[in-house]
């Protein structure tokens, strides 16, 4: 009896496993089919056979290493995601310490209007984030696309950082405190160095939210500060069949995606569960 | 207090009170003002004219704020269950130990990572007649070959489609965790109880699984609210109108007919429908109590 259940646990263990294997390859083709269209050449893949890896090449790779435009967006991306995540990790830090270290009057409020604020549709905010930015000079300016980031992020990063906060130790500050330190100076010399490991988590996430982000790119840039998401989209239109440039180009943008994902998985549920990960 | 020292919160919160209001709650008020003038995107000040609730009149007799609202709420009433069951299903699926148990729930989540425009991109590859994957999957299963993107119905399709591949394991990934939550005491005192897979799933574990079930509704709903650049670059809204979902036809409005008040009524119609669910959201079910009292576990 107890062999026989053993047995029964181990094949639907093995039969769950298989399943499991068979969803995951289909849930992963469109990745796979990305990276590996970023090595084939163009009349390869137009050849419509899926898994034809004949004629390897880095082509695509070297076409799009020179195209000046998306370099350029990506380093606008580079600039204009770890400027938000600046800006957004340092003043939300401030928040959520305001939040998570004192009692005050609309205290909760405050909080609940951070993580609504966090969920407005971007779509609501860009046409008169357009005009205004119009009206004085910060269209198409890494500031003015800095700060509309900062308008997602800066939310994001309190309700990110407030549960890290609430696990440092409040004796630390106390005893600064006493020992004549200022609010300010225990802040920045005693909680910050404590509360490291939760920043990086919100940094990260702050600069992939930022990388992502397509909509106020498409509207409040131009030909100057256009990030990586609006180039690489104009890559692929009407007729022009360069869907190596465009895996390329893609994949450039995935790795660094990836690579955090992989590190922070511990973290990821809350992550996503404040709002994150959507451009 | 010394001299310096912050005795108070206001400090702290400052700077970014100030930052929200200058690049959210200003522009918020600055849309509704917009909203109700006549405001040609390129014209000057002279072109512009008050017309008070005439944008939203206007909003209600157009025929295409209608098709935007109704394809935005058949999105969210086709995608939005299939995701919830898929993901419902793989988190009791995979919630037990077995070999690469821990690299197949990584790899699943990869699709959430995956860059919205990106995503929409490769699945416009995919989709592409004679040598799109999908495209030739249809074929061989007896399917005429066509341009899936360039018809209504299978654009529509497509866009659903994409979005239940990118965002059903996010659902996974709440659903697992919510598990991970239940005690199993719980789990098995049902199991000595001797009740069967099925009604320990819909008396016990969905009961128990409620709040994230909700939780993960939310979020999607107030997600699909706002999509936008998946969509954008696989149809632009086409066929037609096919995929205009609100996000697009707003866009449309503003960038496209360059009429800014009439788009502005738009943005602060779908601001209130999203502020509607995220408060339900947030009142429900994030509660900063509760986060203070878990702390940084999880």
């Amino acid at each position: 009896m107890t062999l026989h259940l053993t047995t029964r646990r181990r094949i639907i263990t093995f039969a769950v496993g298989v399943f499991a294997f068979a969803i995951l390859l289909v849930q992963l083709y469109p990745i796979i089919i990305t990276l590996v269209n970023g090595f084939r050449r163009d009349i390869i893949i137009l050849s419509g056979q899926p898994f034809a890896l004949e004629q390897i090449t880095t082509r695509s790779y070297e076409i799009v290493f020179n195209n000046r435009q998306f370099m350029r967006a990506m380093r606008n991306s580079v600039v204009v995601g770890m400027l938000s995540t600046v800006l957004s990790v340092s003043v939300g830090a401030m928040a959520a310490y305001g939040i998570s270290r004192f009692k005050f009057m609309g205290r909760n409020t405050l909080a609940y209007s951070f993580l609504v604020f966090r969920m407005l549709p971007q779509i609501s905010l860009v046409v008169a984030l357009h005009l205004l930015f119009r009206s004085v000079g910060l269209r198409d300016t890494v500031a003015g696309i800095t700060l509309a980031h900062s308008s997602f992020n800066i939310p994001y990063v309190i309700w990110l950082l407030i549960p890290f906060f609430v696990t440092v130790d409040r004796s630390f500050e106390e005893a600064a405190m006493i020992d004549g330190c200022s609010r300010w100076t225990t802040f920045i010399q005693v909680f910050i160095p404590l509360a490291r490991p939760g920043l990086v988590v919100a940094s990260v996430f702050a600069f992939i939210n930022s990388w992502n982000e397509f909509l106020y790119a498409l509207i409040l840039t131009g030909v100057r500060t256009q990030t990586a998401p609006i180039a690489v989209s104009g890559m692929v239109g009407g007729e022009v069949l360069t869907w190596g440039q465009m895996s390329a180009a893609s994949t450039l943008m995935l790795v660094p995606v990836f690579i955090f994902t992989i590190k922070m998985q511990r973290h990821l549920i809350r992550g996503i569960s404040v709002g994150g990960v959507k451009g | 207090m010394r001299a310096g020292g912050f005795g108070s919160p206001v400090p702290f919160l400052i700077p970014a009170l100030l930052i929200v209001f200058a690049v959210l709650i200003f522009p918020i008020a600055f849309a509704f003002f917009v909203s109700m003038f006549e405001w040609p995107l390129s014209g000057g000040g002279g072109a512009r004219r008050f017309i008070g609730v005439g944008n939203y009149v206007t909003l209600v007799r157009d025929s295409g704020f209608w098709n935007s609202l109704w394809l935005q709420l058949g999105f969210i009433f086709i995608a939005i269950p299939i995701e919830l069951v898929f993901g419902l299903a793989a988190a009791l699926l995979l919630n037990r130990e077995f070999r690469g148990g821990r690299v197949v729930r990584a790899l699943l989540l990869l699709p959430v990572f995956f860059l919205p425009v990106v995503s929409g991109m490769t699945w416009r590859f995919m989709l592409q007649p004679r040598y799109g994957a999908i495209n030739n999957l249809l074929v061989s299963m007896g399917m005429p070959q066509m341009n899936l993107l360039a018809n209504a119905q299978t654009a529509y399709a497509a866009i659903i489609v994409q979005d239940i591949w990118r965002m059903w394991p996010f659902v996974f990934m709440l659903m697992y965790a919510g598990l991970a939550g239940i005690p199993d005491e719980l789990l098995e005192a049902a199991e000595i109880d001797g009740a069967s897979y099925r009604s320990r799933l819909f008396e016990i574990l969905i009961p128990l699984l409620y709040p994230t079930i909700l939780t993960a509704l939310l979020l999607r709903i107030i997600d699909a609210l706002r999509i936008f650049s998946e969509v954008y670059v696989m149809t632009e809204g086409g066929p037609g109108m096919a995929t205009m979902l609100f996000s697009l036809y707003t866009h449309r409005i503003a960038f496209g007919h360059m009429r800014v008040g009439l788009a502005s009524a738009m943005a602060i119609f779908l601001l209130l429908l999203s502020v509607l669910f995220a408060v339900t959201l947030v009142r429900k079910n994030l509660s900063l109590e509760e986060l203070e009292r878990r702390g940084g576990g999880g």
